[in-house]
């Protein structure tokens, strides 16, 4: 495989970073050369985030280019929609449905678009395939909210030909969260796994 | 995954790991077995500070965090004067603070290797300018070493020393954003006994008047050495490792390609599908390694200089070609944008030109399609944090002021105040600029209460300014407008750490890497220097804080209020790792009236509007419970429902 990109996209403080670095860590271990490109500073602070995960072969720079990711990962909708191209066409997007409104929409300046407009627009206008589930409500089925990320990410290794093996990811997972947290944590995991199989039909 | 302390500690040679550009610069620096670090957090150089304070201790190395880049580089360089390994860093911006040390003393030279370490911000994430640090370096003729990947980036930090100490001459390691906050697979190398053993190393300062002494009779001298070095560097960077000539040896066409732009070069050829070029890959973008650049143009019937930002290479390649009687056409800002941050659809947007071939994906294409969603995209900027003391502090001095004032601020979270919907900041320029800026609309709007001539209307001024700030480059500012006779109120947004970074630790936090260092409280400083009015507040209490700011600005002259608690942010990150649970607040169904006060003038990010129910609600996962919301609410709406402990 020469490369294979993702994009992970969310609100700051969401843990859009962590999860790069789990998925970075699992390629690495793969065998893979990886890059990884984040943000920091000023926009982690509750704006708009967007990190890259790039393993393979060969891959250079850390960003992903537009219109090349295989995949995207999103925590919050609105967010998805946002790096909506930097999606390849026929790429697949697993996203957390849970919205977070911004205190402009809230404050009357703007509109927040409807769930149904955003996936029309992955479906019809990108030819995206949409996986979207409300992950929050799945972490806290799983025993605590901070497992949102994980959730997606057990999601994530169920995209068809995804090209880490999800036992490996869990490893990773399993030694980079506090001891105490481990349990819930495989909860959320194989939650995560079982929301994308129901949607993918497998 | 090992925590990144330890990884950067391993003494695992050849172990391969993953690490961000930043941490891969500490291992290199430990590798080279560095003895004194020290600097200013500033993004996107932080991490590499923060990664040499957590394996200070156990590696023997001196680090401290100083209170701006000309002290922390002062620190440095005087180490490196006693024959020790030493390092600073810093963004680009804060070389612009060190640039009266660096440019005086790079005459001088060092003793033992000195490293200064420069993270750019092109496209400008988390600053406020895009400045290219390659033309300081040019300015002042230090080399400037540049990496493609983290790994590169650890093996320039080793090499960077070494050449630094050959030549007795200053070296710069320029990253950009990209490469700093870049993780990427390195390779780990040796560790050097000292460094294992964690002994600390220390210098000897060997007296040499005419050295060390800028006055002009010896100052005279310095330039010609300067200009010396550089040439006889230029002349050892033929054989830099990090310099090299690759691609079919034949080709007609080739590409110069300095630092992290050789990465998008080679994902933009491999895109394009292209191997019929030579590539010149530059670790060294100043100075060019003529030797090398010759070999390379050897045959070539056109060439592309692929750069990010400004045209430092292209200037001296199309300079030396010049001279030499090279005509080949030599392209550079004329095809890649000379704006913003170098990308691989950038990088292959300008080759497919260069090339006369069509690039792989229709960019306009995909851009026509994109613009058809913007307009569907609410705006999300980054905000104050739920629970984030400052906002209070400024929903305070809006409603003291009547939001009437002007509102000088300065650089850190707090400069998030701009945004709607409190809206307290109508200036930002650099660190430390608020009170200066703050004093001068006071001289040019009211006069100075040592003039004898009173302006008709008093226009109030309220500059706020940030703890590490205050430390950084507040305090001269502060002296000069007591001493003037200024009319302002200066707020010190006192969080306790430099948040906006990272939460690293400064005088007002009193901890130090080491353990305790001496607190240093803001208002004992505004009362030494003589403030006409000090008074310290606790923000989350929002009627003493407006009613303490209204005293204040009664007050003739320099009022100094403290507005002191931790930041948010931080102490909930503490409280999270111990276990502790905070209140979660609700908006009472029967109590909320619909009125917006909490949205329309407080805005913490954990309010929304229940469009079904015309009411406010809180998200109980953003949630820190501060009870700001219950103040400010008219109809005590807000109530603590539940101990959460996320
Ligand atoms: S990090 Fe701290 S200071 Fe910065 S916005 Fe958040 S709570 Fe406020
Ligand atoms: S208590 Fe109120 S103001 Fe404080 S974080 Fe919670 S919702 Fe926001």
């Amino acid at each position: 495989m020469r490369e294979y990109n993702i994009v992970i996209t969310g609100v700051g403080g969401q843990g859009v970073l962590t999860a790069a670095n789990i998925l970075g860590w699992a390629a690495l271990r793969a065998g893979y050369k990886v890059r990884l490109g984040e943000v920091h500073g000023m926009s982690q602070r509750f704006g708009s985030v967007i990190s890259y995960v790039r393993f393979g072969e060969d891959v250079y720079g850390s960003m992903v280019p537009e219109g090349k990711a295989d995949v995207m990962l999103s925590f919050e909708p609105v967010e998805a929609l946002r790096y909506i191209n930097y999606l390849k066409e026929g790429g697949m997007a697993v996203i957390n449905t849970k919205p977070i409104v911004p205190v402009q929409v809230s404050m009357g300046m703007a509109k927040y678009p409807s769930l149904d407009e955003i996936r029309r627009i992955f479906e019809e206008d990108f030819k995206a395939k949409w996986i979207g589930f409300n992950a929050e409500e799945l972490a806290e089925k799983a025993g605590h909210v901070v497992t949102t990320n994980t959730v997606l990410i057990g999601a994530l290794t169920q995209i068809p030909e995804f090209p880490l093996d999800a036992e490996h990811v869990r490893e990773v997972i399993k030694i980079s969260v506090p001891p105490k947290a481990v349990d819930v944590n495989m909860k959320a995991f194989d939650l995560g796994i079982q929301a994308a199989k129901d949607i993918l039909g497998l | 995954m090992a925590k990144v302390s330890d990884i950067v500690l391993w003494d695992k040679p050849g172990e391969k790991v993953l690490l961000l550009g930043n941490q891969a610069i500490a291992r290199g620096a430990l590798e080279a077995n560095i003895a004194v670090y020290a600097a200013y957090p500033g993004t996107p150089s932080s991490e590499l500070t923060d990664t040499m304070a957590a394996v200070a201790e156990k590696a023997g190395v001196y680090m401290e965090y100083s209170t701006n880049e000309k002290v922390a580089f002062e620190t440095a360089l005087a180490a490196a004067w006693s024959g020790l390994r030493a390092m600073t860093a810093m963004k680009h911006v804060g070389l612009n603070v060190a640039a009266d040390t660096f440019m005086s003393a790079v005459g001088m030279g060092v003793e033992g290797g000195f490293v200064i370490m420069v993270a750019d911000d092109p496209s400008m994430w988390s600053s406020q300018n895009e400045q290219d640090t390659r033309v300081y370096a040019k300015f002042a003729n230090v080399p400037v070493l540049e990496p493609a990947d983290p790994h590169e980036a650890k093996e320039m930090t080793k090499y960077a020393f070494e050449l630094s100490e050959k030549f007795k001459h200053f070296v710069i390691l320029r990253t950009t954003t990209r490469t700093s906050h870049a993780r990427g697979d390195v390779v780990l190398g040796e560790l050097p006994e000292e460094i294992k053993q964690g002994k600390r190393k220390f210098g000897k300062f060997k007296k040499d008047p005419s050295r060390f002494v800028d006055v002009p009779a010896n100052a005279r001298n310095f330039h010609p050495i300067i200009l010396e070095k550089i040439e006889k560097i230029r002349e050892e960077l033929n054989n830099c490792p990090f310099n090299w000539i690759e691609g079919k040896e034949d080709a007609k066409v080739g590409i110069i390609a300095p630092g992290l732009s050789y990465a998008y070069v080679k994902e933009a050829l491999a895109w394009l599908g292209v191997d019929n070029v030579k590539i010149l890959k530059l670790g060294t973008p100043f100075p060019v390694p003529y030797g090398l650049l010759e070999k390379f143009l050897e045959g070539l019937e056109k060439v592309l200089i692929v750069e990010e930002l400004e045209p430092v290479v292209e200037e001296q390649v199309k300079t030396w070609a010049y001279d030499k009687g090279i005509t080949i056409p030599i392209h550079g800002k004329d095809l890649v944008p000379r704006i913003y941050e170098m990308t691989t659809r950038r990088a292959v947007t300008a080759i497919a030109k260069f090339l006369g071939v069509e690039t792989p994906i229709n960019f306009e294409e995909l851009d026509a399609k994109y613009e058809k969603v913007k307009p569907l995209l609410p705006p999300r900027p980054p905000s104050l944090c739920p629970a984030c003391p400052h906002r209070n502090s400024f929903y305070a001095i809006k409603k003291a002021t009547k939001g009437k004032a002007i509102y000088p601020s300065d650089i850190g979270c707090y400069t998030l105040g701009l945004l709607p919907p409190l809206q307290a900041v109508d200036t930002t320029v650099a660190m430390g600029a608020s009170i200066g800026i703050a004093h001068g609309l006071s001289i040019a709007q009211n006069g100075s209460l040592s003039e004898e001539q009173k302006s008709p209307e008093k226009q109030v001024i309220v500059a706020t300014i940030g703890d590490s700030t205050f430390y950084h480059t507040g305090l001269p500012a502060l002296a000069n407008a007591i001493y003037n006779r200024s009319n302002v109120l200066v707020v010190v947004l006192d969080n306790l750490v430099t948040a906006m970074t990272g939460d690293q630790p400064n005088p007002s936090t009193g901890q130090t890497p080491h353990g305790m260092g001496k607190r240093i409280p803001i208002e004992d400083v505004a009362k030494a220097m003589g403030a006409d009015f000090v008074a310290v507040v606790d923000p989350y209490d929002i009627k003493t804080t407006y009613e303490t700011m209204k005293k204040a600005l009664e007050v003739e002259g320099v009022s100094v209020v403290v507005a002191r608690q931790p930041c948010a942010l931080y102490k909930v990150g503490q409280m999270r790792r111990r276990g502790m649970t905070w209140p979660i607040y609700q908006v009472n169904e029967e109590k909320c009236t619909g009125c917006r006060v909490c949205i329309n003038a407080y805005g913490c990010p954990a309010i929304y509007w229940d469009e079904e129910k015309r009411q406010a609600r809180v998200e109980p996962t953003m949630c820190w419970g501060c009870g700001g919301c219950a103040q400010v609410c008219p109809f005590g709406a807000f109530e603590p429902v539940k101990e959460g402990a996320e």
